[in-house]
């Protein structure tokens, strides 16, 4: 996730223009409140959201984004809260096991071989997996090195 | 026309390959200069990937891109998160020179680079803007006329609107002008433009899946469509596999489900069951059956008018 900008989040506190457009505001009867998490995010005390199910309940669409005068909305929040969430181990069942999935073959299930056979599909083009298995070996490798030079810099 | 690949995403190729058939008949029935390119992976899905680590997410989209820049040709894609993916992460590596130097250096050690230099595009945007409305019109054999059809975009078809570019974000227009092209008539109506909501499936939100759904189903039914048309296997998935779930527990919808291709792929004289409208959970038996005594009508009409016009009446009398 990229890193959150308080002084776009501050006016988003205020504002709530989008809640007239987010399908989850409109439509989740048990309400969502994307508003009370930003509030709670400015002060310091989101913790309790990361358990909460309303951050898994945006749902992306970017309706927010396209409505916003600030070209913000606030499915940056929820990511946000998605991915610390994700990183204390809270992520939901689906997404664990979705990403477990992305991680070991590089996408998110398998081809149906027996189906294309029966539609008469030529063979599927080859997957980039062993490029991928590399590319994420190389990437865990820098951000290591990225953590490592943090930590001599700060003298730890 | 350049070159271009099919970007077929995992949804398809695993859950709806049927789909890919439709996709493949329609390209090759238009002579479309497409082919199969090895190397991609998952786009990779954001509301997954992204949410647990925003570098490889854009790591594994601009790899993907880089293999496009490789191959050297354009990019079509039938699915809209797979183009919204790729478009989102294209347009950001193009104005932050830091994260893309970064990304290379690392793709550097795997033998690609990042360029994004060749177009990504959705199939319907793709259709309406470089195949064109009059060849589109020129294919149609058997029109939809009298066929009442409501359009589904799919939010990562139009959004976000900086990265994708290709109709109103919020006013979309281009799947409208396709549907009118193939003689059917586009309903508008309230929720036309609402997420389809299927993200909430996939974070153990099942009821809440089915309660968006509910809404749109609910109001198409109400204003007696013959069908819902969208070009998203995520929204079919929804609107499909979920309508047919609700079915089972007694709540009747009968809203056949159809993938853009296969709507064409119709109208061009394509058999129902080549393009794989069998698989479909809901069926679509009394869609067709609708669409043959409407173009038997058609004929009969146009039998008439043209008696009309050549004075058959006068010269009886």
């Amino acid at each position: 996730m990229e890193s959150l900008n308080c002084k776009l989040l501050e006016v988003c506190s205020r504002c709530g223009a989008c809640y007239h457009i987010c399908p989850s505001c409109l439509n989740l009867d048990e309400g969502y409140d994307p508003r009370a998490v930003i509030k709670d995010i400015l002060a310091g005390q989101y913790e309790t959201w990361l358990s909460h199910k309303s951050i898994w309940q945006c749902l992306e669409c970017h309706h927010c984004l396209e409505i916003c005068f600030q070209h913000y909305g606030f499915e940056n929040a929820m990511a946000a809260m998605r991915t610390l969430a994700s990183k204390k181990g809270l992520a939901t069942t689906q997404v664990k096991r979705g990403w477990d999935m992305f991680i070991k073959t590089s996408r998110l299930g398998e081809l149906a071989a027996p189906a294309r056979k029966k539609l008469g599909l030529p063979e599927a083009a080859k997957s980039g997996a062993e490029d991928f298995k590399k590319m994420v070996k190389v990437y865990q490798e820098s951000k290591q090195s990225e953590c490592k030079s943090v930590r001599v810099k700060q003298g730890d | 026309m350049k070159n271009f690949t099919v970007f077929w995403g995992c949804t398809i190729q695993n859950r709806f390959p049927f789909l890919e058939k439709s996709t493949r008949m329609v390209l090759d029935g238009f002579d479309l200069p497409y082919r199969d390119v090895d190397g991609f992976t998952c786009c990779p899905e954001k509301s997954l990937v992204n949410n647990i680590d925003h570098g490889l997410w854009v790591l594994t989209a601009a790899r993907n891109i880089a293999v496009l820049d490789k191959s050297g040709v354009d990019l079509v894609s039938p699915c809209t998160g797979c183009v919204s993916n790729l478009a989102t992460v294209n347009g950001e590596l193009h104005v932050n020179h830091r994260e893309k130097d970064k990304v290379n250096s690392i793709l550097n050690q795997i033998g690609l680079e990042f360029k994004g230099k060749n177009k990504l595009r959705h199939l319907v945007p793709f259709f309406h803007d470089e195949v064109g409305i009059p060849a589109v019109k020129n294919k149609i054999v058997k029109p939809f006329h009298g066929m009442r059809i409501a359009l589904h975009y799919g939010c990562h078809m139009i959004r976000p609107s900086h990265a994708l570019k290709n109709d109103d974000p919020l006013d979309p227009k281009k799947f409208d002008n396709l549907i009118r092209a193939m003689g059917a008539e586009s309903i508008q109506y309230m929720t036309k433009l609402m997420c389809c909501g299927q993200g909430l499936d996939r974070v153990d939100q099942h009821e809440n899946a089915l309660h968006f759904a509910r809404l749109k189903l609910k109001e198409l039914k109400s204003l007696k469509v013959d069908a819902m048309a969208l070009c998203c296997p995520s929204c079919y998935l929804q609107f499909d596999n979920n309508q047919f779930l609700m079915e089972k527990e007694g709540e009747k919808f009968g809203i056949p489900i159809l993938y853009f291709t296969e709507l064409l792929g119709l109208a061009m004289g394509y058999k129902p069951e080549d393009l794989g409208l069998d698989s479909h959970r809901i069926e679509a038996t009394e869609f067709l059956e609708k669409w043959e005594r409407m173009n038997r009508e058609l004929s009969r009409t146009t039998e008439l008018n043209k008696q009309l016009e050549e004075g058959f009446g006068i010269a009886q009398l």
